[in-house]
């Protein structure tokens, strides 16, 4: 099925190269190259390329391309899947998935990739057995490696294969037994310039972190499971029980993993946490534009906004800009055309608020493209669905758990539209307090 | 010499592996191993290490194990005689008593991938499809497909092949799914695994305990099985159903590919499955991954075909984020098209407005043509829009507005003319060849119409010896005919001094000739010049498009799941020239470099036309070739007389002349009823004219007469 898989820097130099039947040269990336060279973005090559012999399946992540060669004709959600399976296991054994890293570790990745695929076939892909089998570095672990001689390589099968639960493995002890649930929601939204809503989903994920002793068996139920639609689960939560009563019955894996995936959109309004008073104006004559924004908050369930920061991605025209701002710092970051507004928490007695002139490359036309507002912003301790978690409760074992939810609320692709001004009132009402400003 | 010191550090690697010190103590051994692995991987040839690497495998440490095992798989088919040695530790290894070791030596056995040991192999491997751990028969049992697989030719073991499909019955679902897929690369002679009614309900009641990859497996394989009864084909749905809805995209389309397989002759049963998919690919079009996301929108417009209302309420999913890459804005723009409707065309409008800024000139370009293509049914709103983008002066942007005018107009006659008022003045901002072919096009059509037209093509005519593209010569051509017919006093000078130069000073074949036959057509009197030339300026077939007629699934089913909805060229191609003039696409680079297989279904499906469909193929050296150029006059049954002389299209033959039929697509032909100009560049010696007619005869259809004339090349080399 996968013959064999490349992986890719951005810059184009193959780093990294496994086989699983023969050897394919690396003549057949230039294909990819090829298209790569032609895309005005490396990320906007397509992710299946047809080459004589066989198919390239790409998948980008985190500035790295999996390149997979196929040979016949595969199922291609199957593939896409498997790389970013691939990708996910690389960032949960290393932290994170970079070239340095997957460099620095390239006895451990080979490893993987040998357990991960058996003549291109998935062999074992659940990252509790892979742990099992090949134990992730930890700074300790690598110390204690070299002292005691021992190495990160289970030298034991793993129980876990062999048991009815193939995602966690037996006899597993703690000291301290916890659960711990992280509900995390990203808002998707697109605003248009009347702040009306034009697309608003919520994305949400909880993760958890079960650290438990024995073979514990977790009731998760909500106040309000309603809520959600497009579910997607653990393989370890049973759906049966889901779809009668609309709880979640399931043996946890041991450690960290997704418990589940769901969308809360269509039948429920999603509450947009700020406001934006936006203008961004260019002036008909001369090499300068205008910018005023204003952000304060609209419907944060009684919560303080954070990490609040506005990213806009400019015209090309624009060389610099010259504001000043109520709250926070901005940078303008000149090669990508990108200004990067930090704020941080939001105040609603002192709204923030960022203004100033823009200049223009001179010459240049006046820029027609609206620049767009992308919003980054956090809200702990609560979940802007309203999804609420009501009760967890175990069976199976004696002990009790200490137990603990957590909500956050993230922006995911929140953005919002800006109103470009081109009025001509406007713009000479503009132009003539530009002129008082200047000659006074 | 990329790595400066590395035969040093090979040779610094040996005597450390050989030395008995180092040999003796665990840890420095190992090290010393993974040392030559890393060296191995950052790309120095450390196979002269392989004897060294062999001893070091005989050692009771796994961790050296496994890491010898990548450098010998690595080296082996480097140094086959060596190997020999390697097999005793890995047979010897294949009898310890941690199963895990024994799946290892088993696993690495087989990657060895060297047909002299394949005799060694053959009996571990035996023994491991008997081996008490689970862990051991997976990897025996896809070793036997590896084993096949170095030796496609050799016989097929029957006694092996029956020992897998007994172990298809094995408790471990990883077994079973393993030894589907090697029967499936051991057969596939034969058709791959058999699947008869025990296996198949076997498999379908084991399906929830294999994993997702294997579920995917299991039920790609079950394609290929034809229920009995209609009673057995509803059991095998409804046991199905819950995978249906599956969270996993992979597992989702698998069974929905396998639904369709299955109830090909129930098309309402179908039509149900993928109302009931909807949520599921609605989902997978909002995953984190762009790359799910893009297949899942692929996917979306082939069901989009068959049920064109299936995503009608959910039309805000496809509105593009900014940071989107530019393949995934193309592909949401084509579902955009077909999902619009009158409630939501404004909303649809606006939106695609502001994609037609976009920084990527491809994805404003391909917002240009969808607005376009919402034109054919809400032209007023589409026409406001694309005469508003002209103001904006940007090249690429109005390059395309004047092509999606140009396709507009030829189905939307009525538009052209607030067409024809958006024409003046925006000849200068147009610089590639496809956006001045498109407004010669329309200025051949419309010339009368348009007030600056003669002033348009005197500065093209003027231009003309500096022009590259051999499209836009010919389309100039052509139009300054049209307008010599409908403007004689005003383009008479100049359509003289066009002629004169492309006849004389041109050193183009097709050009040339396109001049030479425009000449002594105009020796035959304005008459007949004009009821040859005087063209048809819009498809009256197509119409208004109100929607596109639903397909039957079975049209598209076979692909579901596949490749070939997230090919490029698979869909987009279609629409986009569908019904548009003869400017459609002059590919200076023809297809050629793809293989044969992959490739001419494509062009079989572009090949079967709408009206007035042409493809023109142009190869970069024609003056290598002999050319043969003949006009062949098509009086087909529906229309007498001969409408146009405004197609040419020009094919290269490589083949010996009996596979004209290849170069020369008979369906195109049904549907014209005009003149059709072909020029065939020959490869050959040009053979006796008869020849030829009876081959092209020999294409053509019975009512459509030859006329065939020979030109020789000028510079024949």
């Amino acid at each position: 099925m996968i013959h064999s898989l490349f992986l890719i820097n951005h810059s184009g130099d193959i780093f990294l190269e496994k086989h699983w039947k023969s050897v394919i040269s690396h003549s057949v990336c230039d294909y990819f190259f090829e298209a790569k060279e032609k895309a005005v973005d490396p990320e906007d090559v397509p992710p299946v390329l047809q080459t004589p012999h066989h198919y390239l399946i790409t998948v980008h992540r985190g500035k790295l391309f999996f390149l997979s060669v196929v040979q016949t004709e595969v199922p291609p959600l199957f593939v896409i899947e498997f790389l970013h399976r691939v990708a996910d296991t690389f960032q949960d054994y290393f932290g994170e998935c970079s070239e340095s890293v997957i460099k620095d570790n390239v006895v451990t990745v080979y490893e993987l990739l040998e357990e991960m695929l058996d003549n291109g076939f998935p062999l074992a892909t659940e990252s509790n057995v892979l742990k099992e089998l090949i134990r992730p570095p930890t700074i300790l672990r690598s110390v204690v490696n070299t002292l005691t001689g021992s190495s990160n390589v289970g030298d034991t099968l793993p129980t876990g294969q062999l048991s009815t639960i193939p995602w966690r493995r037996a006899d597993v002890k703690y000291t301290n037994n916890e659960a711990y649930f992280d509900v995390i929601e990203e808002i998707d939204a697109i605003l248009d310039k009347s702040g009306t809503t034009v697309f608003a989903e919520i994305q949400g994920v909880i993760e958890a972190s079960v650290r438990l002793t024995g073979m514990p068996d977790l009731t998760l139920s909500f106040m309000n499971p309603r809520l959600l639609d497009d579910v997607s689960f653990h393989p370890c939560v049973r759906f049966k029980r889901w779809e009668s009563e609309r709880t979640l019955s399931f043996i946890p894996p041991d450690g960290n993993f997704t418990l589940m995936n769901y969308h809360v959109s269509s039948q429920n309004p999603v509450a947009i946490p700020v406001y934006v008073k936006q203008s961004i104006s260019f002036f008909e004559s001369g090499p300068c534009g205008r910018l005023d924004i204003t952000i304060g908050p609209k419907q944060t369930m009684g919560k303080t906004v954070e990490a609040l920061m506005v990213k806009i991605h400019m015209p090309k025209a624009v060389l610099s800009a010259n504001l000043t701002a109520t709250q926070g710092n901005y940078t303008y970051d000149l090669p990508n055309k990108v200004l990067v507004w930090d704020i941080g928490k939001l105040n609603p007695q002192k709204l923030p608020n960022l203004k100033g002139i823009l200049s223009l490359q001179a010459g240049a036309p006046k820029p027609e493209d609206n620049p767009s507002l992308n919003i980054d912003l956090r809200i702990q301790q609560v979940a802007i669905s309203g999804l609420k978690v009501s009760r967890l409760e175990m069976f199976g074992e004696k002990y009790k758990p200490f137990k603990g939810v957590k909500y956050v609320t993230k922006a995911g692709k929140f953005q919002f539209k800006c109103a470009a001004l081109y009025e001509p009132f406007l713009l000479s009402f503009w132009t003539i307090l530009f002129f008082y400003f200047t000659t006074f | 010499m990329p790595y400066l010191g590395s035969e040093d550090a090979v040779r610094e690697l040996r005597r450390a592996l050989s030395n008995p010190n180092v040999q003796s103590d665990q840890l420095r051994y190992r090290n010393t191993v993974l040392k030559a692995i890393r060296a191995m991987s950052q790309g120095v040839d450390v196979s002269d290490l392989f004897s060294e690497m062999v001893k070091a495998c005989a050692t009771v440490d796994i961790v050296q194990k496994k890491l010898v095992y990548v450098f010998l798989c690595s080296y082996a088919t480097l140094n086959p005689e060596l190997s020999l040695l390697v097999i005793n530790t890995l047979r010897k290894d294949c009898q310890d008593p941690n199963p895990m070791v024994r799946s290892l030596a088993l696993r690495n056995m087989t990657n060895l991938r060297l047909p002299s040991l394949v005799e060694y192999v053959e009996q571990p491997l035996a023994a491991g499809l008997r081996d008490r751990a689970a862990c051991v028969r997976r990897v025996a049992v896809l070793g036997w497909a590896k084993l096949h697989n170095l030796q496609p030719d050799a016989e097929i073991d029957a006694a092996v092949v029956n020992e897998l499909y007994g172990l298809l019955r094995d408790p471990d679902p990883v077994v079973m799914v393993n030894c589907l897929r090697a029967l499936e690369e051991i057969l596939k002679k034969e058709g791959g695994v058999a699947i008869n009614k025990p296996i198949t309900h076997h498999l379908l009641n084991r399906l929830k305990e294999s994993d997702v990859w294997g579920q995917c497996e299991v039920l790609r394989i079950l394609q290929r099985y034809h229920p009995q009864s209609e009673d057995e084909l509803f059991d095998i749905l409804s046991l199905l159903d819950a995978s249906l809805v599956s969270p996993h995209p992979p597992v989702m389309a698998a069974t929905l590919g396998l639904f369709l397989g299955l109830c090909s002759g129930l098309p309402a049963v179908s039509l149900a499955a993928l109302e009931r998919v909807r949520g599921p690919l609605l989902a997978a079009c909002g995953s984190t991954s762009r790359e799910t996301r893009f297949t899942a929108l692929c996917h979306i417009q082939l069901l989009l075909r068959s049920l064109p209302g299936l995503m009608g309420a959910h039309y805000k999913r496809f509105f593009c984020g900014y940071a989107e890459p530019a393949y995934i804005k193309q592909r949401k723009m084509q579902v955009l098209v077909e999902l619009v409707n009158d409630e939501n065309v404004a909303m649809l409008l606006d939106e695609l407005k502001g994609y037609c800024t976009d920084v990527n000139p491809e994805t404003a370009q391909a917002a240009i043509s969808a607005i376009g293509r919402i034109g054919r049914s809400y032209s007023d709103r589409c026409l406001e829009i694309l005469t508003g983008l002209l103001g904006l002066k940007q090249e690429h942007i109005t390059s395309a507005v004047v092509q999606t005018m140009c396709d507009l107009v030829w189905v939307c006659p009525q538009c052209s003319d607030t067409v024809c008022s958006a024409l003046e003045g925006c000849e200068e901002m147009l610089q590639d060849s496809q956006g001045r072919q498109a407004l010669l096009w329309l200025l051949a059509a419309y010339g009368e119409r348009v007030s600056s037209a003669p002033y348009t093509l005197e500065g093209f005519i003027d231009r003309v010896r500096s022009e590259a593209s051999l499209g836009v010569k010919m389309e100039l051509l052509t139009t300054t005919m049209r307008l010599f017919l409908c403007r004689p006093s005003e383009t008479q000078d100049m359509l003289g001094r066009l002629l004169h130069y492309c006849i004389e000073e041109e050193m183009d074949m097709c050009v040339r000739d396109q001049a030479l036959l425009y000449y002594r057509l105009l020796h035959c009197g304005i008459e007949e010049t004009h009821k040859v030339l005087h063209g048809q300026r819009s498809d009256p077939s197509l119409g208004v498009l109100i929607g596109r007629p639903a397909e039957p699934i079975n049209q598209w089913a076979y692909s579901f799941n596949t490749l070939e909805p997230l090919r490029q060229a698979g869909v987009e191609t279609e629409p986009a020239s569908r019904g548009s003039p003869e400017h459609v696409t002059f590919d200076p680079k023809p297809n050629t470099d793809l293989s044969d297989t992959l490739n001419c279904s494509q062009i079989e499906k572009l090949g079967t036309p709408i009206s007035g469909q042409l493809l023109p193929f142009f190869f970069a050296e024609p003056l290598k070739f002999h050319q043969v150029g003949w006009g062949a006059s098509v009086h087909s049954h529906f229309q007498i007389s001969p409408e146009m002389f405004n197609r040419v299209q020009v094919r290269a033959l490589a083949g010996p002349l009996k596979d004209i039929h290849r170069v020369v697509p008979k369906p195109l032909l049904c549907y014209l009823g005009c003149v059709l100009r072909f020029v065939v560049l020959l490869e050959d010696e040009p053979s006796p004219q008869s020849e030829v007619q009876s081959a092209l005869e020999h294409v053509f259809i019975q009512d459509v007469s030859v006329h065939c004339c020979i030109h020789l090349s000028l510079n024949p080399d």
